[in-house]
């Protein structure tokens, strides 16, 4: 199963995942009517993107009163036409990867398994990758740095 | 996408009033840089006094800024100079533009003088123009982080002490160092008693045709990235430059009493001082430096301007001065061209310690270059001078011109020697903001190995050797066009045609974006008509504000005196040929003998509503 990862330390700030998904579910250029966000200040030196992970235990789907959110093949999905827009969700996500906006909830839906902000990422601050391979980057980054290669 | 408005505030009778930008404007200047010279030439009383209430400042977002489009985070800020009595304009980066789109604003024309230090806060369609008090008296950090605890997560273009002190080269500041940084804009809000422009929104840029605008962008994408010099540019940024102009003997060292300097500034030693590389809003270039000192930059332009025109070799020390420009709101090309000026003169002795207040200025001295930049953002003592910038000879006494580096009373810009390559030099002369590359560079001109064919394509001439004027208002036509499009939409022009590379995006995708955001159809033509148009209209208020053929000119020093250090050695620029090209270049352009747009074309112009 596929699933996208952010690299902070990768992230340039220039938004254009949040471009990119704005304009995918809404047809306007916002980026802050998006279900990935990137939290930056030039100030205090950071940039940072944030996206759903897609809980196998979620908050929000534990939550939701109207049982909107179900998952299916791995995607936390939401519907739509059970939703009443009373926010909890957005509330109790300990990641705050959604998002309020225009009264809609936002959430990334991984756009079907075609994700758009990934192809608009000049860093590969965000990667849509399998779970395994995605660790076995992560092991291999990790062993080369404790044996100083 | 077009729905954004226009907003003309009157500082002086507190009055905002909203409107729409008509369509038949856009597709004639598109935005920008286009439309702020169209509303500059209507709004501004000829003959204004820049540091007066009747001056004109406009904020003005490009036709596709704040979109997905890659780079699209410019906005341009334009008035009457009053750094050199013409037009003055700056194109800026960072997030402030998108975000006044964002806010529900393409444009905002600025009359009149607020009664007391102000703010505009504009929020979702919404001016108001607020009590500034709290934050007067900042510097460019401080205002924009105090604004942000206050309102929250916002963008403001500010001006600093030196703003408000009518520096006459203060610039306007958003983020650490994006910068309308030419022409002393910050002074025309310090004069308008406006300390900030703050926008802060949630409405989103409609896009005609969403799912052309994301295929182009991931076109785009894979374009800029076949390129050997991406991966480069986003690595090491503008400071990649001196390396190359310094091999041929083409860096302004010392006032241009030299033409080449250390190694020490190439961009592989500014890299060690960097943290990370960070991008303005859309960009994938990511070209921004955050330093190691608690700043971003530096770039080429400060790398040339605080180390070899100041005599300093320590990119430590050269990327401090930056920082400190930055805070204090100062446009670096301007300050560094000022202080080797000064040096020069007093080395001279043509201006002494009773000038200078008892300081003894010299080259390569590191804390009286970080003590008179504080100076000049305060006008103390000799600093008070030094803030005239060009209009200082007239402290200084008419034999001090001869060793200043500007042209149309703007301290040059590029860190280039244009000396050597001779297309540079007629493109600072002939630029509307007067000596500046970001108007026309001929970047192409500097690839020694790029083949004739590829040059005859782009700028139209075979000729190859760069040291020759021969056709060389060829290129510059070409550049000041594209330049003037690309400002127009918005977009930065390090991933323009001709600026960085032989290739980079050229009218063929600016017609394919402004399809995708709007449905309209533009040919490669137009949109090259276009930037044609800008450049004329910039030459309409020129000429009305007293600009005659004179001015476009070099530094006697560019004419006078050959280069004395390496393969530029003995070149300088032949005062016959110049006027040779200059007469050329009007001509290309339709323009009289001189230098004025002939009756029919401002006709023509005039009828554009």
């Amino acid at each position: 199963m596929k699933y996208l990862y952010v690299y902070p330390e990768l992230c340039t700030g220039c938004r254009e995942c949040s471009l990119a998904c704005s304009l995918t579910k809404f047809g306007e250029c916002n980026p802050k009517k998006a279900a990935i966000s990137v939290v930056r200040d030039e100030f205090e030196r950071f940039e940072y993107p944030i996206i759903c992970l897609h809980c196998s235990d979620a908050l929000c789907q534990k939550f939701c009163p109207q049982n909107a959110y179900y998952p299916e093949n791995g995607i936390l999905k939401w519907d739509k036409n059970k939703c009443i827009k009373c926010r909890f969700c957005a509330t109790v996500c300990p990641y705050a990867a959604i998002t309020i906006m225009d009264n809609e909830i936002i959430k990334c839906d991984l756009c079907n398994g075609d994700p758009k902000c990934v192809k608009v990422c000049s860093t590969q601050a965000i990667r849509y990758e399998e779970e395994t391979h995605e660790l076995t980057d992560q092991r291999n980054t990790l062993a080369k740095k404790v044996l100083g290669k | 996408m077009l729905n954004k408005k226009l907003a003309i505030i009157d500082l002086s009778k507190e009055k905002v009033k909203i409107e729409e930008t008509p369509d038949s404007l856009r597709k004639k200047l598109l935005g920008g840089r286009g439309l702020n010279i169209y509303y500059l030439n209507k709004y501004l009383k000829s003959g204004a006094e820049p540091l007066s209430p009747d001056n004109v400042l406009i904020f003005g977002a490009g036709l596709l800024t704040g979109t997905l489009t890659p780079s699209s985070s410019r906005y341009n800020v334009s008035a009457k100079s009053p750094e050199t009595g013409f037009l003055g304009d700056a194109n800026c980066g960072g997030f402030f533009g998108p975000e006044l789109r964002y806010a529900g604003f393409d444009r905002l024309i600025i009359l009149g003088k607020a009664k007391k230090p102000s703010y505009l806060y504009l929020c979702d369609g919404k001016i108001e123009i607020r009590d500034a008090g709290p934050y007067w008296s900042k510097d460019t950090y401080e205002v924009q982080q105090s604004l942000r605890n206050d309102l929250g997560p916002c963008e403001s273009a500010v001006c600093g002490v030196a703003g408000e002190k009518l520096v006459r080269f203060a610039c306007v500041r958003t983020g650490v160092k994006n910068a309308a940084g030419r022409c002393g804009l910050g002074a025309v809000m310090g004069s308008k008693n406006l300390k900030a422009v703050v926008a802060q929104g949630t409405g989103g840029i409609k896009i005609k045709h969403p799912d052309q605008m994301q295929k182009l962008a991931e076109e785009i994408k894979k374009y800029l990235f076949s390129s050997k010099i991406s991966p480069l540019l986003g690595k090491l940024g503008t400071p990649l430059l001196y390396e190359v102009s310094n091999a041929i003997g083409a860096i302004r060292t010392k006032n241009s009493q030299l033409n080449a300097w250390s190694d020490s500034l190439n961009a592989e030693e500014i890299e060690k001082y960097v943290e990370k590389m960070i991008s303005c809003s859309s960009c994938m270039m990511h070209c921004r430096h955050r330093n190691i000192f608690g700043g971003e930059g530096p770039e080429y332009t400060a790398v040339g301007m605080f180390g070899a025109n100041i005599g300093l070799e320590n990119p430590a020390q050269v990327i401090q001065l930056n920082n400190l420009a930055n805070e204090l709101g100062l446009d670096i090309s301007s300050s560094g061209t000022i202080l080797a000026w000064v040096f020069e003169l007093y080395e001279r002795g043509i201006i002494n310690k009773e000038k200078t207040g008892g300081l003894e200025l010299k080259f390569g001295d590191f804390e009286l270059a970080q003590k008179l930049l504080r100076m000049i953002s305060r006008r103390e003592g000799f600093g008070d001078m030094l803030a005239e910038s060009t209009q200082a000879v007239k402290i200084f006494g008419e034999s001090s011109r001869d060793y200043l580096i500007a042209v149309k009373n703007l301290p040059q810009s590029d860190p280039h020697d244009v000396r050597y390559i001779k297309a540079f030099a007629l493109g600072i002369a002939t630029a509307s903001r007067g000596a500046d590359h970001l108007r026309s560079r001929p970047t192409l001109e500097i690839f020694s190995k790029l083949p004739p064919e590829v040059k005859e394509r782009i700028y139209g001439t075979k000729i190859t050797d760069p040291t020759i004027l021969d056709e060389k208002e060829k290129a510059v036509y070409f550049s000041e066009h594209i330049f003037a499009a690309v400002d127009s939409l918005g977009i930065c022009k390090f991933i323009c045609h001709g600026f960085n590379s032989p290739h980079f995006l050229d009218y063929s995708y600016f017609k394919k974006l402004i399809k995708a955001a709007t449905g309209w159809e533009f040919s490669e033509k137009d949109l090259e008509e276009t930037g044609r148009r800008v450049i004329d209209l910039e030459r309409i208020f020129n000429a009305r504000e007293g600009l005659t053929k004179e001015d476009d000119t070099l530094p006697k020093r560019y004419f006078d005196d050959p280069m004395p250090l390496k393969i530029s050695k003995g070149h300088h620029v032949d005062r016959v040929q110049f006027a040779s090209a200059l007469a050329r270049y009007y001509q290309l352009r339709d323009w009289t003998e001189e230098g004025m747009l002939k009756a029919e074309r401002i006709k023509e112009l005039e009828s554009i509503k």
